[in-house]
């Protein structure tokens, strides 16, 4: 097919991202083109495939051609010998088909799973490299359906598609130069015929599909996302009676999806109605041209055989074709939804990081500079100066939603700031490499991931070489011995899915225990406390600050509760001005120490004061 | 492992009437392959022998044209109906997979098999679609086709149908075998299939963290291993499965072509006609071709009957038993822990550890009004440390966790008590409200998210919004109530989702919903925000509800009417039945219950 010629075995690096962008001005707008170039597919493998199966498949035609002149040409009584030829290759046929084809589905089932591995790893650094809210904007279900069904319906437009047609074309070229050799007539008669079953039938089920798969990958996706809310929710869906809400929208979205498949098996079945017709009118057109030529004496009768027979074999290769162009079209759509997600995803490189090779020393400071912090240009928070150095600690309280994870991860550079800026170092945050900023700044989200992995491998996500006795070292100090020695492997425990298995209170520890190990110089805990009963949360900030301050670690924490800020150095009591309307931004209200904001604030004493009114 | 298995006929109706109809059509087919197969040999064999014009063979050849329709014909309706009835079927089995996981309940999902039955509800079972409509109809051909044209075959020649006849047993022979080397590698193949789907997946749920941690680069390799080990264990099944094709593939062709020699070489010597040589030389292909077809779609099929095996796995486990008395009224009921113990996960804990307590309508049910028919609402703090077993017991008040030890007993006003364990759970449910430790909102406008489906007037959803503090929210989100809110509310604090969560069980009818539960209602709140919720937790109580708390803040523990303090223990080594030695949690109750009482 043209579609191989697109990309001639172009040898493709891996893993890069620019690819991504990059990849339209070469072949079009087309996502499964896009996508195809990120499988990454060894294009001389492809051809060895598809060289294969033309043999299997020519093994096959071979014999039926093969044997016809053989019964005909052994009706005319001939000596044996004359016949040995033919009987020799007839077996050879028969073994040949068997052994290629073997050889050509391992070779085009490697091919395509290579390119799944490959596609999936690619995605993966493309959305590791994008931007964050690409991946957290997209449902769960719809993640999971599009790094797993959208890439092998990718991966199997390779097996069920580029080489099936690969194979169709130079077989079906071969049979007709075959036949038409012998009566170029009936050749043509086959050529038509062939061009009924291999671009008519296929032709019939690409329209349809063009116009059902869509929707029913809306509903496909729709149906993976019921599915995965309903298992996640599975608790409060029963309790609030909305379960049978849900199963019946399950029920609703499999109607759909089936009424989308219906209309597709409509077309697939005169699809195989027109290829099988197709083999039965070869054989009627070879019959009704090769009579009149016998009698003619244009062909002999021995050749009418082959003539007849032949077309029987030859329309195993066109028969795959229909399946072929429903699969070009379901995976252009599964492509689709992969390349939304990594356009998404795709960073603005309008400004690249400018800064390399800069040499890194464990006294990085962060200056942040009359700031203003929010999303999309909306600030949350403005007016903000913060200093983070090593040593150093500093609260950011304030009430909930006020913009504190927000500040927080503008100091971390994660988000640009609105205005003012942010310097790492003296030059600003954002004309480093992120990978340089995170090892020096370490952003400790509250919802942080725990990991479907080992305890250890989940403190190793900080650092690479942490050692089990370290590991277990940092979780008795964030108070987790107890929750330790309860486990059945230690730190070599394997946490539930989600850590759905850990509680809330030693989830957090588990979090703040994996900050600790991070090797930065600068750590960013967003609420560390939370979950914890008022004790615990209080040992456990006065032990993260107390173990920065030790390590020379410079530290900002956010939180809500105060009563163990005696420990840090500066607060910064965020909040709306009182005269303020409900949707401006929040600003700094007051700074200082503890002991300074007790004696001078009357909100930060009152807070205070509710918290530890009693117990 | 059956080539059909009759449960999969039991459990999904759409496949029955399918399998009736296959079987019908492979009938028709087989009767049309022999047709089509002597008509083309009466019309080839004496325009091979002798001159011949058209007109003679003018009725053979119009009977070849409409066997032609009809053969084109019956391929629409097979193709048309084996993919609805795939659809139906894998449908049917999804529904059913996911219903009865639900039912299993959080414990069973939080083993691992929550991700594992979400594979397999989603694609898993989609592998049922290229068994059903390949392997399938090929199996039934193998049946009708098959001994139908052999038996043509041998009134033709018997020596090429003794041929065919010997080599035809090979064919299940090798399947057999080869079936039985493949179906072990093929269900690892599944799983391997569905630890890297939950692993990916994992990886990049938490892609956030590891770029905060600039990690996000480490795991490349892993994706690229996962892929890899994906590759290697496929290549390794299909490498197996597809020799048994090549196996198929060898001795159909080549017995065709030994039957087509043999033949040949007798015609040399006319030992057989022409016209019978030509039609078994057609025919020869026909007898196999179901069989090569069937072994063609081998792999699918293993691959389906394994996605089918792991569905009746999931169908087969299983469920807790539930109890079927209707649940008393909950109002004025009075709810009782005696020794409750539940072990935690897979660790040697039970938390709780025997907890008993009591907790409900208040004797000051009749009060001064007068009316003596409202109960005073109560409010319940569950404390302990963390890890003790407070989400569990709440799990356990739901109805959603079966404790391993003690019960739960409920006694309504002027009623006997009924163990909760009794109670039919769909007629506790409408008389509770949760909020979830961790509440997972569906995307959606945060309006949308909050009513879920149900009718509520603007004044009272404004009310309930007001109580728990996500009016303060929708004021600072830029489009309000129409706010569109991503998965698991992304763009809100986990405090904010929070708020939306405890809206949406704020909204249900008091007198129908008595009990309300919430875990830690107030982590993520500020010292402010934790007013609005504890406003709204002695709204609940003013209203007569009770309330029960997992809390760890002391004005939600002043607030309450009752203490109850949680605690964990280790797992007796004997692991009999007896829970581990009571703690004291009667008294510390009673004795802060008592001053808390307004």
């Amino acid at each position: 097919m043209s579609d191989l010629d697109q990309v001639p075995g172009e040898p493709v690096a891996a893993g890069s991202t620019a690819r991504v962008g990059t990849a339209d001005d070469r072949t079009g707008t087309d996502p499964l083109w896009r996508a195809v170039r990120l499988l990454d597919v060894s294009w001389g493998r492809a051809a060895k495939a598809i060289g294969l199966g033309s043999l299997a498949l020519a093994s096959s035609v071979g014999l039926a051609a093969v044997a016809a002149w053989l019964i005909a040409r052994a009706s005319q009584m001939p000596p044996v010998l004359q016949l040995s030829v033919a009987t020799v290759a007839v077996r050879a046929f028969g073994i040949s088909r068997g052994v290629f084809r073997y050889l050509e589905r391992l070779a085009s089932h490697d091919v395509a799973l290579r390119g799944m591995a490959s596609l999936r790893a690619n995605v993966y650094t493309s959305l590791a490299s994008g931007r964050t809210a690409a991946v957290a904007g997209v449902r769960r279900g719809d993640l999971l359906a599009r790094v797993g069904a959208d890439v092998d319906a990718v991966g199997d437009v390779v097996v069920r598609a580029i080489i099936p047609a690969g194979v169709a074309l130079v077989v079906s070229a071969g049979s007709v130069i075959l036949v038409g050799a012998f009566l170029p007539s009936a050749g043509l008669a086959l050529l038509a015929c062939l061009l009924l079953a291999g671009v008519l039938g296929p032709w019939l089920s690409a329209r349809a599909a063009r116009r059902t798969e869509e929707r029913g990958a809306a509903a496909r996706a729709e149906m993976t996302s019921t599915v995965l809310e309903t298992l996640e929710g599975a608790g409060p869906l029963t309790v609030s009676g909305r379960l049978a809400q849900r199963v019946d929208s399950l029920r609703r979205t499999d109607r759909e999806l089936a009424a989308v498949t219906d209309s597709g098996a409509r077309t697939s079945g005169t699809a195989a109605a027109v290829n099988n017709a197709a083999i039965g009118l070869a054989v009627l057109a070879a019959l009704l041209l090769g009579i009149p030529a016998v009698a003619a004496g244009t062909l002999t009768p021995v050749e009418l055989a082959v003539v007849v027979l032949t077309p029987l074999a030859v329309f195993e290769a066109a028969g795959v074709l229909p399946a072929a162009a429903v699969q070009m079209h379901r995976s252009r759509q599964a492509a689709r939804r992969i390349m939304e997600l990594l356009d998404a995803a795709a960073t603005d490189v309008s400004e690249p990081p400018s800064t390399r090779g800069h040499a890194w020393s464990d006294r990085s400071e962060v200056v942040v500079t009359r700031a203003a912090c929010g999303w999309d240009g909306r600030a949350a928070v403005t007016g903000v100066g913060l200093l983070v150095r090593p040593g150093r600690s500093v609260a950011v309280v304030g009430p909930s939603g006020v913009g504190k994870t927000t500040l927080l991860m503008t100091t971390a550079g994660l988000i640009p700031p609105v205005a003012g800026s942010v310097s790492l170092d003296d030059a600003p945050i954002a004309t480093f490499p992120p990978d340089d900023v995170a090892h020096q700044v370490v952003f400790v989200a509250e919802d942080g991931h725990v990991f479907d992995t080992t305890v250890l491998e989940n403190l190793r996500v900080a650092r690479g070489d942490v050692t089990p006795d370290e590991a277990s070292a940092a979780l008795v100090d964030v108070g987790l011995d107890e929750w330790l020695s309860g486990l059945p492997d230690g730190v070599e425990t394997t946490l539930g899915p989600d850590a759905t298995t850990i509680s809330g209170g030693e989830r957090r520890r588990l979090l703040v225990a994996r900050a600790l190990l991070a090797p930065a110089p600068l750590l960013l805990v967003d609420e560390p406390a939370e979950h914890l009963d008022p004790a615990t949360a209080d040992e456990l900030l006065t032990h993260l600050v107390a173990t920065s301050r030790t390590g020379g670690r410079g530290i900002v924490v956010a939180t809500h509760r105060l009563s163990a800020l005696a420990a840090v150095d500066e607060v910064l009591l965020l909040g709306r001005p009182a005269d303020a309307s409900p949707d401006a931004p929040a600003t700094v209200l007051a700074r200082g120490t503890h002991a300074e904001l007790l004696a001078h604030d009357e909100g930060y004493r009152w807070a205070l004061a509710q918290e530890t009114a009693s117990v | 492992m059956k080539p059909l298995d009759p449960r999969l006929l039991r459990q999904a109706r759409a496949a029955r009437g399918y399998v009736v109809l296959t079987a019908v059509l492979g009938l028709v087919t087989a009767g049309l392959v022999v047709a089509q197969a002597l008509l083309i040999a009466s019309v080839l064999a004496p325009a091979i022998q002798g001159s011949l014009t058209l007109p003679d063979v003018a009725t053979p050849l119009s009977w070849l044209a409409a066997v032609v329709v009809v053969r084109a014909g019956v391929a629409w309706a097979q193709e048309r109906f084996a993919l609805k009835a795939a659809t139906r079927t894998v449908a049917e089995l999804r529904e059913q997979v996911v219903s009865h996981a639900v039912a299993l309940g959080p414990r069973w999902l939080a083993t691992g098999r929550g991700p594992a039955v979400a594979t397999l509800a989603t694609r898993g079972l989609d592998d049922l679609e290229p068994y059903m409509v390949r392997y399938l109809p090929q199996l039934l051909l193998a049946a009708t086709v098959t001994p139908a044209t052999l038996a043509v075959v041998l009134g033709l020649d018997w020596i090429s149908a003794l041929i065919i006849a010997v080599t035809i047993p090979l064919v299940p022979l090798f399947m057999i075998l080869v079936g039985q080397l493949t179906a072990g590698t093929s269900e690892r193949r599944l799983q391997v299939m569905q630890r890297l789907g939950s692993q990916v997946l994992d990886l990049l749920a938490g892609l956030p963290t590891l770029r905060a941690f600039g990690r996000e680069h480490g795991p490349e390799k892993r994706v690229r291993a996962l892929g890899d080990a994906n590759r290697r264990a496929t290549m390794g099944t299909l490498r197996v499965a597809f020799l048994s094709g090549m196996v198929l593939e060898l001795l159909t062709t080549l017995s065709v072509a030994l039957v087509a020699v043999g033949i040949g070489l007798r015609l040399v010597y006319g030992e057989v006609g022409l016209e019978p040589a030509l039609a078994v030389l057609v025919l020869a292909p026909e007898v196999y071709l179901p069989l090569r077809q069937v072994g063609m779609h081998f792999h699918a099929s293993t691959d389906g009957i394994a996605a089918a095996n792991q569905a009746f796995e999931v169908l087969d486990e299983p469920v807790p038993p539930v109890g079927t008395t209707p649940a008393p009224a909950l109002a004025g009921a009075r709810i009782t822990f005696d020794g409750v113990s539940v072990r935690a996960g897979e660790r040697d804990v039970l938390a709780p550890a025997a907890l008993t307590t009591a907790f409900g309508a208040r004797a000051a049910a009749t009060d001064a009004s007068g009316t003596g028919a409202t109960p005073s609402g109560t409010v319940v703090a569950l404390t302990g440390p963390s890890g003790s077993g407070k989400t569990t017991t709440a799990l356990v008040l739901l109805g959603l966790l079966a404790p391993d030890a003690g019960r739960v007993l409920v006694t309504p006003r002027d009623g006997e008590p009924v163990d909760l364990a009794d109670v039919d759970p769909t007629t506790w449910w409408p008389q509770v409200a949760w909020v979830p430790q961790r509440p997972t909102l569906t995307p959606g406008t945060v309006r949308d998210v909050v009513l879920d489906g149900r009718e509520v007037p603007d004044a009272d959803l404004a009310a309930a919004a007001r109580l728990s503090g996500l009016d303060a929210v929708l004021d600072v989100l830029p489009d309000g109530w129409h706010t569109v809110i991503g998965q698991g509310g992304v763009g809100l604090s986990v405090g904010q989702r929070q708020r939306v969560a405890l809206t949406a069980a704020l909204l249900g009818d008091p007198a129908r919903v008595p009990l309300v539960v919430l875990d830690e209602p107030t982590a993520h709140l500020d010292a402010r925000g934790e007013q609005a919720v504890l406003d709204a937790v002695r709204t609940w109580r003013d209203q007569g509800r009770t309330v029960v708390v997992v809390a760890h803040r002391t004005s939600l523990v002043e607030l309450a009417d009752q203490v109850v303090t949680v605690a964990s223990a280790p797992l007796p080594p004997a692991a009999g039945t007896e829970p581990a030695p009571s703690v004291p949690d009667a008294s510390t109750a009673s004795a802060s219950s008592s001053g808390a009482v307004a």
